[in-house]
């Protein structure tokens, strides 16, 4: 190879990491000889460039499932489940934060206007059924998945099953021990009754401890003990390494049809009840709040609110486009 | 002037209509593998030459790799990391299709801008 095809070859390595690794596995020896004689012809162009990124990108959505174009039906369905669990988990880890500092407000003292009130009672509501849903959508996981790990070539399933169970322990684990540790009532006198079993809230408050506004204050975050520090590094790592095993999880095991229609189902009730929670917080945001400090909506709760808005989007988006493909192809 | 009239309805697998903001790069795509099979650089420059459209590359492999989804194209045996495309018997007919609409379409400008402009 000569000098010049080499870096040719290199800087067309590097645009095709735009791509997916599947995508690159089909198409990537053959774009990229087409990138090397484009190199040759015109060696730069911000068109190009641009062109590429956009196709990858565009190749990425299409791998989770977000297009709907043109992935293999059960590929399709599989990819989206698995898009619409990393979504719906983002929505839940942002929101639970939201919830249990609402919760935590509520132990102190119950809120001053109906604005948190109904929010509150909207958010616990969901989170109930949220909580219900994802129940049902494990058992049947669990299930495919013990299965397929006690076989003999189930090694591709047993590596994000270990990778899911240790977040899911760790972030279980951390979070009991740090909820016994929470800034909430616990057994003083003048408690109010919560909405919520003060465990829960504590347990929500611990499991998300991370989702902080002190992340952009060091010095007040300096003075946290170490450990509490630490466990706000670990838990979000945690809660991503479960949430990244469960999504290889689905798109590796050969569910059945039912399976896969009846999981499909539940990914649509759980973006439906993530609306309500969301319809809740943003009455909690407008509304705005008397009582305790804990009542007052931040800049980290609008934040937040944005950003589930956006993964409950993709979350929708996968789920739909799931049971199109679903239905077009008679699974459903 | 009344005509006949074409009802609207989904596209089906085996035509250009799902192609959204991609039917015009695929339309270059099939009219180009019409006379014979070519790889992505092939297609590049035969597009360039006939319809004076560069496909850039990335637009050019989402537009392929949509075709060969629905059967409209299929791949050959890679020739030195190069792979070619042909044109399936159902890649044929949705250009031919195609085309055919396309061409009543411009046909019927034509004819108007005769009748309203006169002939250049």
């Amino acid at each position: 190879m000569t000098a010049p095809r080499d870096a040719s070859a290199r800087r067309a390595a590097r645009m095709l990491r735009w791509y997916p690794a599947a995508w690159r596995g089909r198409y990537g020896d053959e774009f990229a000889e087409l990138l090397i004689a484009e190199f040759d012809e015109q060696p730069r162009s911000w068109r190009r460039a641009v062109d590429v990124v956009r196709g990858g990108l565009l190749a990425r959505l299409t791998c989770a499932g977000l297009t709907g174009h043109p992935l293999e039906p059960a590929e399709q369905i599989r990819a989206g489940l698995a898009t619409a669990a990393c979504g719906l988990a983002t929505c839940l880890a942002l929101g639970i934060a939201m919830w249990a500092q609402l919760t935590i407000g509520w132990a102190w003292a119950p809120p001053g206007t109906s604005g948190p009130t109904v929010a509150m009672v909207a958010m616990s509501a969901s989170v109930l059924l949220l909580a219900a849903l994802a129940l049902l959508a494990a058992l049947p996981l669990a299930w495919a998945v013990a299965r397929s790990a006690l076989r003999r070539d189930g090694w591709c399933v047993r590596r994000p099953a270990l990778l899911a169970a240790a977040g899911l322990v760790t972030l279980a684990v951390g979070s009991r021990h740090f909820a016994n540790g929470w800034p909430g009532t616990g057994s003083h006198s003048w408690a109010q009754p919560g909405l919520v079993p003060a465990g829960v809230a504590a347990f929500g408050w611990a499991a998300t401890l991370s989702v902080s506004a002190y992340w952009a204050h060091p010095a007040a975050l300096a003075a946290f003990p170490v450990a509490e520090i630490t466990w706000m590094a670990v838990s979000p790592a945690a809660l991503i390494a479960a949430v990244a095993g469960v999504a290889a999880l689905v798109r590796r095991i050969d569910l059945p049809a039912r399976t896969l229609r009846y999981e499909a189902w539940l990914a649509s009730g759980a973006a439906g009840t993530m609306i309500i929670f969301l319809a809740g917080a943003c009455w909690w945001l407008l509304a705005g709040a008397s009582g305790p400090g804990l009542f007052h909506p931040g800049a980290i709760d609008a934040a937040s609110v944005a950003v589930m808005m956006l993964a409950l989007w993709m979350a929708r988006r996968a789920t739909s486009q799931a049971r199109k493909s679903a239905l077009s192809s008679r699974l459903l | 002037m009344a005509g006949p009239k074409r009802e609207t309805s989904a596209p089906d697998a085996g035509s250009l209509g799902g192609f959204g903001r991609y039917a015009g790069p695929a339309t270059l795509i099939l009219s180009s593998l019409a006379d014979g099979a070519k790889h992505g650089y092939a297609l590049t420059k035969d597009v360039e030459a006939f319809a004076g459209v560069r496909l850039a590359p990335g637009t050019l492999y989402e537009a392929l790799s949509r075709l060969e989804g629905q059967g409209l194209i299929e791949a050959l045996e890679s020739q030195d990391r190069r792979r070619p495309y042909r044109l399936t018997a159902a890649g044929a007919a949705a250009l031919r299709a195609h085309l055919s609409d396309q061409r009543r379409v411009a046909d019927v400008g034509l004819r108007r801008l005769a009748e309203g402009w006169g002939t250049p």
